[in-house]
Parts: C-alpha cells; structure tokens; sequence
C-alpha cells in the first residue's frame, strides 16, 4: 500500500500522476493507430484511394434509400 | 501604460514605457530622446516574463505537443497548433487528405481576418483616432478637419477627421463595427477547428469535423459579410495613411529600418504538400503565401531548407546560458546539411535569472534569432513587418501564387474580391512600397486582410469540389516512431512561426518554438546588433508636437505597435531604481483614463 502523508489537515495518497506523464495509457487503443479510421460504416475506399462516402455514415434506417437516385450524382451525406 | 523620466547629462531624457499597451504580453520599451533634435537616440526593448515551453514539452508524448504549444498564445494558439501539427506530420511522415488540408487553410484564414481586424481597428486605430491625435498633433487634427478622404464613396466618411471620429475607442462607428467582425470571424473559424483560440479539432494526420456542406455554406455566407467589410476597409486604410504622409511631411522615416524581412509561408497546397523534409523546397513553394526573405528589397531565397539551415539562435544580452557545448541532437538534416549548434533543432534552454542591467546587458527574456546570410556571413535581424508586411512582399516578388483571386505578379499582389451585399466584384493592389516603416507594416495588414479573405473564397471552392466528388476523407493515421525530427513553418498572424522537434525513444527529446516576436523583440545579440524594434525606433524623428513635461510617445508607440508586438502572456510594471513617475496616463482614454 502507497504510504500516507498528511497535507494540511488532509490524510491523501502518493500522487499517481507526474507533471510529464504522457496522455497516452500504454495498452489503450490509440485513435491514430493504422486501421482505426477507415472502416466506420457508411465509408469506402473509392478507385484512387479517394474515402468516399454514402448515406450509411448519417443513419441505419434505410440508408440505401437516402442515396442518390443516379450513382454518378454526388452523395452529399448530412454529419 | 507607466511613462517614467529622468533627465541625465546634456539634453537627453530617458523615457520609458514598460509594459506597453494595447498589445499582447509585457513588453518594455526603454529610450533616450534628445528633445533639442527631436529624435530617438537609443532604444532597448525588453521582456520580463520567462514562459519554458521548450523545457517542459521535453518528455512529453509528441502527439500532445498541438494542445500544449496552442497555450503560448491567447490569440494565435491555433497557429502554433497548426505549425505543430505540421511538424508532427513530418516526424510521422503523413501525407495530410486533401479536404484536410482545405480545412486548415480556411481555419487559418479566418484566424487572419479576426485577429488582424482586432488588432488594427480596435488597437492600432486608437493610436490614430480623434482623441489621440488631438492630444499629440493639434495642427494635424485641424487639416484632417479640411482634408476630403479620396475614397469617401466607398466608406461614407467624408473627411479624415470623420474616419480619425470612427476609430474612437469604444465610441467610434469603425470601431464598433470591427468588434461585430471579430466576433464574425471567430465564428468561420470555430466552423474549421473547433474552438477558438485553442483548436480541439486540429491533430497530426487530419482533422476531427465532418466535411459537409452545410459546414462549409456556413462559413461562405459569414466570408460574404466580412468581405463588405473588409471592400471598405482597405481604402479607408489608404486615405488615412496617405494623409499622414501628406501632413506630417517626413513620416516614412517614422519607424523605418532596413528592409529585412522574413516570411515562413502559410496555407499549404495540398495537391504537393507531402511533409517529407527532402521535397520541403518544392512544396514549400506551392503554399499560398509564398515563404521567403527579402534583404535591402531583393529576394535572397524561397527554400525552407535554406531558411531553416540558416536559423541561428544567439544570446548576448538574454537572461540565459549558453548551450553550444551542450548535446547536439540534430547534426545534419535529411539532406545531409550539417545544421550548427546554434539551430532550434540543437537548442537546449537554460535559464538563467538575474538583475535587469540597461546599459550593459542582459535585460530581455527575449532571445536573438537571427538569419546566417550564407552570401555575406551576416547574421540578419530579420523582421515580419508585422507580418503582412513580409508576406505580401515575399509572395509579390516570388510570384508565384496565382489563383482566381489572389494573383502574384513580381512586384504586387492583385486581391479580387467577390460580388457581396453591397458592392460589385471589386479588385485591390499591393504594391511593394519603397520603405519598411511605420506605416507600410500598418497598410500592409489592411490588404493581407483582403488577401486572406479571397484565398479563403478559394479554399471553400475547393473543399465544396472535394465533398461534390465524395472525397471527404480528414484524417490519415499513423504511427509515432521511436526516433524522428521534424518541422513545421507556418506564419503566425504577426509573423513568422516555426516549431523544431526532436523525438527519441517516443517522447520529445527537444521542442522549440520559434514565433514573430523573439525575431522582432530581441535585444542586441553577442555581435551587437540590435533587434527590430530596437532598430526600427533607434534614430527615428518626433513629429508629436507636445514637449517633454506631457510627451505621450505617440510616433513610438505606432511603431512599436505596426509590428503587432506579442509576449505573452503575463502582467508586469518595472519603474527601475531611483526613478521618479513623472506622470501616469492610459492611452485607451475614455473609460480607463487615469488608470495607468
């Protein structure tokens, strides 16, 4: 058990944290890591690399029918 | 503001404002003004606050360097978050997406237009407003009075004593309308990265907002307004300024200095931007404002490679020790380039705390970053200009940037701005003006306001072709290796901005930010050379016309201003040993007169 101090009239623990501790946890996915990004759903990955989008991404009711009509037309997806 | 004097021996009074107002930080000017010549014989610029980001970002994770570099600053944080992210880009070797990289440059351009707005309308302007002027200059406040403004059919003001009303603090029109356009802005810019003034939106690899267009029609319709604005503001910059040459015969030689300029560059292009140090020349000379440094008015260079090869850091006069012989952590760049002990890459800070000393040194927090002039051996005392200033003239003499709205063309930069509310299609030139002074770095941030304004109709055109293509990917992921160097140029809204890391074993293992003021703030470096506004106000001509016993310092304090001066950030009033306060005034007059 970490050793107690009295700080003021207060009885605290050892500080766990240090001024350079780092926001990173080692074991914690981390969101830049390879992989984490592209694969959210409504998100593919078109002919030149390009991520392109579908209705998918704003909703899972009937997304499909939220495309475009004509699949030349742009897919505007709302956020 | 404290205004303290001392007569010494012969004529000379020493005058000194310390800390000046109406800018950002604690900056001290310390002068000695003959009063039988009417001029400034000395001048010291100093800076009593030690900030130590570069010691304590050491250890650190690199990739929370953005958040914490953003908190130097309270009003350009997003600049030094955007230049570190560009520095991490390159240690991680990311290729940023292209809708990314438009959502950075629209960001940066709102930051332009809001905080140049703030600083020259609701800062600067007071320095030229009724009040002030009929306090330090009567005999000009009366022709201002009989002088017809020349574009008085764009702005509504009829004479220059009607503009001179319109920049009261507080009470003016122009300044009231300023502060709406502030807020205008801030709000483009919240659209972009999140949050002003610390982006919580910003990261290495991309950014966090979703791409819609809803975001981007958001932001065009406020680009709408500000640029009805910003169509009667750069002519009514033109007529004020034109007018104090014409009045005060002599003025240019107010706060004029060699021409020594340097700009980093700013909005990259992303169909060339890739990061990679090896082709940083290349992209480096695609950005949207060209980076480049400009000596006695000829174009040394446009190659960050050179620029960043060239940085050196000197001491002389700040209160730290040297590290010369202290560890190099970069010895040669990508290229192969030996990079010298002096660079940010090798530089380790070491405090040193100690009495202020005047005469002979040290007595500025500031240090000396200074430019190696391989043709010369010289080491530059560049300056920004304020930083529009330096960009316009870097971009207008490299021309190289050309888009539909801003076109370079070797010796001006032509600003076209698009149909708004009240105003047809309407188009600007800078001309590059035959000095740096006082007011050419004023003038030159009314049209960089222009200039920020049509890049960013630009960049939302782009970023609306992304979305209509389905393009809308903002982030790229990556890796953090172990070992790596990178850096990020930027220009910060006053100048030029740089960030030099070093990363080993995953952590920082050196971190220096290098923004506009350390370049225009320091003090006289090991060789003696003094900084620029030591530079800019050493020798200058008086033209108030109020005598030492209520002398306000009005031309000094319009040419220490012009450089958009920013320390931040603390709160400091050094009176020195011995010295009488003589008189203590507010220069915001109105509600704050009196109270220093």
């Amino acid at each position: 058990m970490r050793k107690k101090r009295t700080y003021f009239n207060l009885l605290v623990g050892r500080p766990q944290a240090y001024p350079s501790m780092p926001s990173h946890i080692r074991g914690i996915h981390m969101g830049n890591a390879p992989g984490r990004y592209s694969p959210s759903a409504g998100m593919r990955r078109g002919r030149d690399g390009v991520l392109l989008v579908t209705a998918r991404r704003s909703t899972g009711i009937n997304p499909r029918r939220r495309n475009p009509i004509d699949p030349s037309s742009p897919n505007l997806a709302p956020p | 503001m404290a205004m303290a004097s001392t007569t010494s021996q012969s004529q000379l009074v020493e005058m000194s404002w310390d800390p000046v107002t109406r800018i950002i930080g604690n900056l001290g000017i310390h002068t000695k003004i003959d009063f039988g010549t009417r001029r400034v014989v000395e001048c010291k610029a100093t800076s009593s606050i030690f900030r130590g980001y570069s010691v304590f970002l050491r250890g650190k994770d690199p990739r929370d360097s953005h958040f914490i570099t953003s908190r130097i600053c309270g009003i350009c944080g997003d600049n030094h978050a955007t230049c570190s992210v560009y520095a991490q880009n390159m240690a991680y070797g990311i290729k940023t997406p292209v809708l990314a990289e438009w959502i950075y440059n629209l960001g940066e351009a709102a930051e332009y237009m809001f905080d140049h707005t703030l600083f020259q309308d609701n800062l600067v302007f007071v320095d030229f407003c009724e009040r002030m002027v009929k306090e330090t200059n009567p005999g000009v406040w009366e022709r201002a009075e009989k002088t017809e403004a020349k574009n008085a059919h764009i702005h509504g003001y009829r004479t220059i004593a009607d503009i001179m009303r319109a920049f009261n603090p507080f009470t003016g029109e122009y300044y009231k309308t300023a502060l709406e356009m502030s807020r205008l802005t801030r709000e483009m810019f919240c659209l972009m990265e999140g949050r002003h003034v610390h982006p919580s939106t910003l990261y290495p690899g991309g950014v966090g907002i979703v791409g819609s267009p809803q975001v981007f029609t958001d932001y065009l319709s406020r680009l709408v307004r500000y640029t009805d604005f910003i169509k009667k503001s750069i002519p009514l910059n033109d007529d004020v300024f034109d007018f104090f040459y014409e009045a005060l015969p002599g003025y240019e030689e107010v706060g004029r200095r060699r021409i020594l300029l340097g700009c980093w560059g700013a909005f990259q292009d992303p169909e060339h931007v890739d990061y990679r140090y090896e082709t940083m020349t290349r992209w480096g000379r695609k950005m949207f404002v060209t980076p480049g440094i400009v000596v006695d008015g000829e174009l040394v260079t446009t190659d960050l490679v050179e620029i960043n090869l060239g940085m050196r850091i000197l001491l002389g006069n700040s209160y730290y020790e040297d590290w010369v012989n202290g560890e190099v952590f970069v010895s040669h760049d990508p290229l192969g380039n030996p990079v010298d002990p002096r660079h940010p890459w090798n530089q380790t800070t070491i405090p040193k705390p100690q009495r202020r000393d005047l005469e002979n040194g040290p007595y500025s927090w500031v240090m000396s970053p200074r430019w190696h002039d391989e043709r010369t051996g010289e080491y530059l005392a560049l300056d920004t200009g304020g930083g529009p200033l330096a960009r316009l003239w870097v971009t207008a003499l490299a021309n190289r940037v050309h888009t539909p709205y801003v076109e370079s063309t070797g010796h001006s930069v032509r600003i076209r701005l698009p149909k708004s509310a009240s105003f047809p299609e309407m188009e600007f030139e800078w001309k590059v003006p035959k000095w740096a002074n006082t007011i050419e770095r004023n003038r030159a941030r009314a049209y960089f306001l222009g200039y920020a304004t049509a890049m960013a109709f630009h960049f939302v055109e782009q970023a609306l072709n992304c979305i209509r293509r389905g393009d809308v990917k903002v982030f790229q992921d990556f890796e953090v290796p172990d070992e790596a160097i990178g850096v990020g140029f930027h220009e910060a809204v006053r100048g030029v901005l740089s960030h030099h890391l070093v990363i080993r074993n995953g952590r920082i293992a050196n971190y220096h930010p290098y923004p506009p003021t350390p370049w225009n703030a320091s003090p006289r470096d090991v060789y003696g050379t003094p900084g620029p506004y030591e530079d800019a106000v050493q020798g200058m001509p008086l033209f108030e016309e109020n005598g030492p016993e209520n002398f306000k310092g009005i031309d000094i304090m319009r040419t220490v201003r012009s450089f958009d001066p920013c320390l931040p950030c603390g709160v400091h009033m050094f009176l020195g040993n011995g010295k009488t306060i003589r008189q203590v005034h507010s220069p915001m007059l109105g509600l704050a007169g009196g109270a220093g």
